[in-house]
């Protein structure tokens, strides 16, 4: 059941990779915040109540409800819905990805630990990989955004791994993910979909020299 | 105390906020700055000791609390000019933050755990948000999502390194992310483990330091923020970046990692320099072509860090004059800004001839930033220099030399065009607005300073810096 997790949220990172539709995003960020719950709740089993509540309320309700009910807000509110024209083919986005895949695996073999397990490093890597991919090869601000939430996914996973002996590095996690999210979408929302109703980076291209 | 100091500044921010009246805002504003001092002299009278379990007042916060209370002090009097009007009510949300932005870079100076550092430097980049947005401009919209986005990605792989950290100290026994529980069993810790999450604790930290490879965010910021606030990111900002990573070095620097992060600062720091040198010579911005020289010093800190020796004293008497110089450079240019209306600098000359006194405080900033003697940073730079040829690294030590020039050639006919010549692009150049010579009186004070620290360091200086760098390997 564990690892039917892992493979599915691998899923989401490769179809990440391909999506052409910001609505396809904001689904697959839902879909990755219900998977984090429940690895949370089968990986957390020996932190304290509190903690794992935490968790839990924080990867439901923030991670797979209202991050993804934003994200929609978004969508509609700047009527932007395609991934930029001129994006990075989605053929060449799928061979990076899995070349990021193949990456991770060796990454993970690397750094063997026997306290982890190499699979859960290896998603935790290619959550990473697959984020950051999404913010240096696209154009328009959103994917930046939906970028920067699967970065802070792979966050979640390191720190899942260190969980049971450092649970307040969890909540700390949270805490980033919660605040910065808000943040970046607050301001996403508030101002630069107003100003630049296309989201389109190029529009930010003003400060040089 | 410190609790009590961060009670009252969370007051005095809130109160700003809710009251919304000029004269209060900046009577609490001054308020404030008295709470930094007496705090700072606090800081001074119990050094060494530790509070809330997660502060402790040691060499490092202290030195840099202290330029941070003599920057801040300034930078909120120069501050005062650029809202005069109680219509106008961003001057609250201004104030506040640049309260909050203070005691959060107070707060990490001290902070004795690497996650509270974390958290307290997050709490910097909500800040200095706010006030980079001050103006309203699409400039400045673009230029704060820039700065929330990269210093976020920045954070998260910061916390990135600060899990690897604690994923390699699994089965030490160790339940604390304290330096000094990270430095007491950092020689037992796995070098791949701790290779990778130096690596990303330099890269997410050098957002905040104006390091390479995320230096872009500082230079948009300060090239868009109002001066004093580019005053304070490019000096208590940077240092806190630094002090950041290398707290995370000095505890590391008993781990077989040791020579292979050297190298890596070296590699950061060439780079930072090369990009400086670069965009310098393009600089059509004066307050950009300030960011980039602090890139470039920045560069030079951790060269001199990452050669060791007589560069560790080096590197941190440069962090201490590059502060008192690059703030003054800000605020002087910010007065420039405010006399001909402009900071491009094809639109901008002349300004010796219409307000002789601020150029005069350029022109010596300008010598000082340069490390041109009788500039202290002479001093500094001479003794990175030396550390260079004492290990032998003549590759390093050619390129810096040639890099400085460059640097030297674009900012020295830059700010000559700023102060004798005759604007580019518009020859009827006309005063926007006045100066009072008595705002003049920061830059030279701090500019005074460095130039006596060419002759003369006082021993305090040499005591404080010696205690921060005792310990390290090589020194």
């Amino acid at each position: 059941m564990f690892y039917l997790l892992f493979v599915l949220f691998a899923g989401t990172l490769v179809y990440l990779s391909i999506a052409e539709r910001f609505r396809s995003y904001a689904k697959l960020i839902a879909v990755q915040g219900f998977l984090l719950f429940a690895i949370a709740l089968i990986e957390l089993k020996t932190v304290n109540l509190a903690s794992l509540i935490f968790v839990l309320a924080e990867t439901l309700i923030f991670k797979a409800i209202v991050v993804p009910h934003f994200l929609f807000r978004i969508i509609n509110q700047t009527k932007v819905y395609r991934v930029h024209p001129k994006a990075f083919p989605a053929f060449y986005s799928l061979l990076f990805t899995m070349a990021g895949l193949f990456m991770s695996i060796i990454l993970s073999n690397m750094l063997k630990n026997p306290s982890l397990d190499a699979v859960f490093l290896t998603i935790a890597l290619f959550t990473l990989f697959t984020g950051v991919l999404l913010i240096i090869t696209h154009r328009r601000i959103f994917s930046h955004m939906v970028g920067f939430l699967v970065v802070e996914n792979a966050v979640f996973f390191f720190s899942l791994a260190v969980g049971s002996e450092m649970p307040m590095l969890i909540n700390i996690g949270i805490l980033l993910d919660i605040f910065v999210s808000v943040l970046i979408i607050g301001v996403l929302m508030n101002r630069i979909g107003t100003q630049f109703s296309d989201l389109e980076s190029d529009n930010l291209t003003s400060l040089k020299h | 105390m410190i609790a009590v100091y961060f009670i009252s500044a969370f007051l005095i921010a809130m109160t700003m906020l809710i009251v919304r009246r000029l004269l209060l805002t900046r009577w609490l504003m001054l308020l404030f700055v008295l709470i930094q001092w007496f705090f700072n002299g606090y800081v001074l009278l119990h050094a060494g000791q530790t509070e809330l379990s997660y502060f402790t007042y040691d060499p490092a916060g202290v030195l840099f609390l202290g330029l941070l209370t003599l920057i801040s002090t300034a930078a909120v009097i120069q501050g005062f000019p650029y809202f005069v009007s109680q219509l106008n009510k961003r001057f609250s949300y201004y104030y506040a933050a640049l309260t909050g932005l203070i005691a959060a870079m107070t707060g990490a100076y001290m902070a004795n755990d690497i996650t509270l550092v974390w958290i307290l430097v997050e709490a910097t980049t909500l800040t200095a948000s706010v006030l980079i947005y001050s103006e309203r401009t699409l400039h400045a919209l673009e230029a704060t999502w820039k700065y929330i986005f990269i210093c976020s990605v920045g954070i998260a792989l910061a916390y990135m390194g600060i899990l690897f950290l604690s994923l390699s100290m699994k089965g030490t026994g160790l339940h604390d992310l304290s330096f000094a529980g990270l430095t007491s069993v950092a020689h037992r810790l796995d070098p791949i483990y701790l290779k990778i999450a130096f690596l990303f604790v330099l890269t997410g930290y050098s957002t905040k330091m104006e390091l390479f490879p995320m230096h872009t965010v500082g230079i948009d910021a300060n090239s868009v923020a109002l001066p004093p606030v580019g005053a304070l990111i490019s000096t208590g900002l940077v240092n806190l970046g630094f002090l950041s990573i290398f707290r995370v070095y000095k505890a590391l620097s008993d781990s077989p990692i040791f020579v292979w992060m050297n190298k890596v600062l070296i590699l950061a720091g060439v780079l930072s320099v090369l990009v400086a040198a670069g965009y310098m010579l393009k600089a059509k911005h004066t307050k950009r072509m300030l960011a980039y020289s602090t890139l470039e010093n920045m560069g030079l800190v951790a060269i001199a860090i990452g050669i060791g020796g007589i560069g560790y004293y080096a590197a941190f008497l440069l962090l201490v004059l590059h502060a008192l110089t690059k703030s003054s450079l800000f605020f002087q240019v910010g007065q420039m800004g405010r006399v001909l209306g402009t900071y491009k600098l094809d639109d901008s000359g002349l300004y010796l001839k219409l307000f002789p006194t601020g150029a005069i405080a350029l022109l010596i900033g300008m010598l000082a930033i340069l490390a041109i003697p009788p500039s202290g940073l002479f001093v500094s730079e001479y003794l990175i220099l030396k550390a260079l040829v004492a290990g032998k690294s003549w590759f390093v030590l050619i390129l810096v030399l040639i890099l400085l020039c460059c640097v030297i050639y674009a900012l020295s006919t830059r700010v000559l065009h700023l102060l004798f010549s005759h604007p580019r692009e518009n020859a009827g150049i006309h005063t926007q607005g006045t100066v009072g010579r008595w705002e003049t009186i920061s830059q030279f004070i701090f500019l005074m300073v460095v130039v006596g620290a060419c002759f003369y360091q006082p021993p305090f200086l040499k005591d404080i810096i010696n205690q921060i760098i005792a310990g390290l390997p090589n020194y």
